[in-house]
């Protein structure tokens, strides 16, 4: 590259495309009978993005799956003949299986419990410690 | 993968499935069932779930605890599209992220999962001093909304795998099944009904729940934050 043409074409060849038919050493580079093949991508050939298309939102498919959840929950409880809301009131779920968990565990000597939770702390912390994989979402 | 980590995770993973065992074991069923009993508990050991497909009232406390289970899968598709509308992007990242490093992801949600219910024991000493109470009250509410937002990024997760586009042109070419609203949809309904299933609905969910703890923590709920920064001085 001889000339700050040249130069101002390599960073910008469309815009100084006059360039070529001044220059013969960028036309025997660059032009037209230049030996060197442009690079051709098939955009179907790379793999698709995690952000590609993500912003679509299909209300009729929200909309129907909810629909038809709650038309089911309603026949299966239409058809057991019990009430709704007492049931579901019942069968809330609760914390109870990690409440008896802990009652249980409560019977265990305190050293046990401290030296547990700073063993088992320290490894969450060294977990969290890795960093997530950099992918581009 | 470090040498410290090599260690860490099998040994971790370990310790955390018995853990788990012992909470899904039958003898804690019954301290749960003692305090709320009624037919249709979803609490029921998973044996007895199995075996009350025999009687007509088993038959019937099965089919209302369907009903339940549909119920509540309603409810986890209004709260995923509501959480999936105004943090799309992090629910994507923390679906990427678990499909990337699914054994990390698992191995932190036992890891977590332990530290939960340790930490909880450490904080009912406390109860007794006040300050254990609100110490208890914000651990469960982090612990609910970890579980929410993983529960929500593995529904993003399952429904790529299971219907995600794979080339452009078949994105271009479908009307519904393309976005992120659309991935937590399909992944819901087909972990929903795999949760209908009797016993292997149930490990299918409580796997799912501990892969969405891992998740939402290894990603810091999708904002991509470091954390526990090493400090250094500044060089001039």
């Amino acid at each position: 590259m001889k000339t700050p043409d040249c130069e101002r074409y390599i960073e910008d060849p469309e815009a100084n495309a006059s360039h070529l038919a001044a220059c013969a050493e960028c036309r025997a580079l660059f032009g037209a009978e230049s030996n060197v093949p442009s690079p051709k991508i098939d955009l179907n050939a790379l793999p698709l993005a995690p952000w590609e298309g993500a912003q679509h939102r299909p209300w009729p498919l929200v909309t129907g799956a909810a629909l038809a959840i709650f038309a089911i929950a309603a026949a299966l409880f239409a058809a057991s003949g019990v009430s709704p809301a007492d049931t579901l009131a019942a069968n809330m779920p609760t914390l109870s299986r990690l409440q008896s968990l802990v009652l249980l565990m409560r019977q265990a000597p305190i050293v046990v419990v401290g030296v547990l939770f700073i063993v088992v702390n320290t490894v969450l912390i060294a977990l969290l410690r890795r960093a997530p994989k950099g992918l581009d979402v | 993968m470090s040498r410290v980590t090599r260690f860490i995770v099998p040994a971790t993973m370990l310790t955390a499935v018995l853990a788990l065992v012992l909470t899904l074991a039958p003898a804690f069923a019954g301290v749960a069932d003692a305090k709320a009993a009624t037919p249709a508990s979803t609490d029921q050991p998973f044996l007895s779930q199995l075996s009350s497909f025999t009687t007509i009232q088993g038959a019937a406390a099965a089919m209302t605890k369907t009903a339940v289970i549909v119920s509540l899968l309603f409810v986890w598709i209004i709260v995923a599209v509501i959480v999936t509308l105004f943090a799309g992007r992090e629910v994507r990242y923390s679906s990427v992220e678990v499909r990337a490093s699914a054994l990390y992801c698992f191995a932190l949600g036992l890891v977590a999962f332990t530290s939960f219910v340790i930490t909880a024991i450490v904080f009912s000493y406390l109860v007794p001093y006040i300050v254990g109470v609100p110490l208890l009250a914000a651990l469960g509410v982090f612990a609910i909304l970890t579980k929410v937002y993983g529960m929500i990024s593995i529904f993003h997760a399952a429904g790529s795998i299971v219907a995600g586009s794979r080339t452009r042109s078949q994105l271009e070419r479908r009307r519904w099944f393309r976005g992120d609203l659309a991935m937590v949809i399909v992944g819901l309904v087909v972990l929903g009904a795999i949760r209908l299933i009797p016993l292997v609905g149930t490990i299918i969910w409580s796997l799912a729940s501990v892969f969405g703890i891992g998740t939402a923590l290894a990603t810091r709920f999708g904002r991509r934050d470091p954390a526990f920064l090493a400090w250094r001085p500044a060089r001039a």
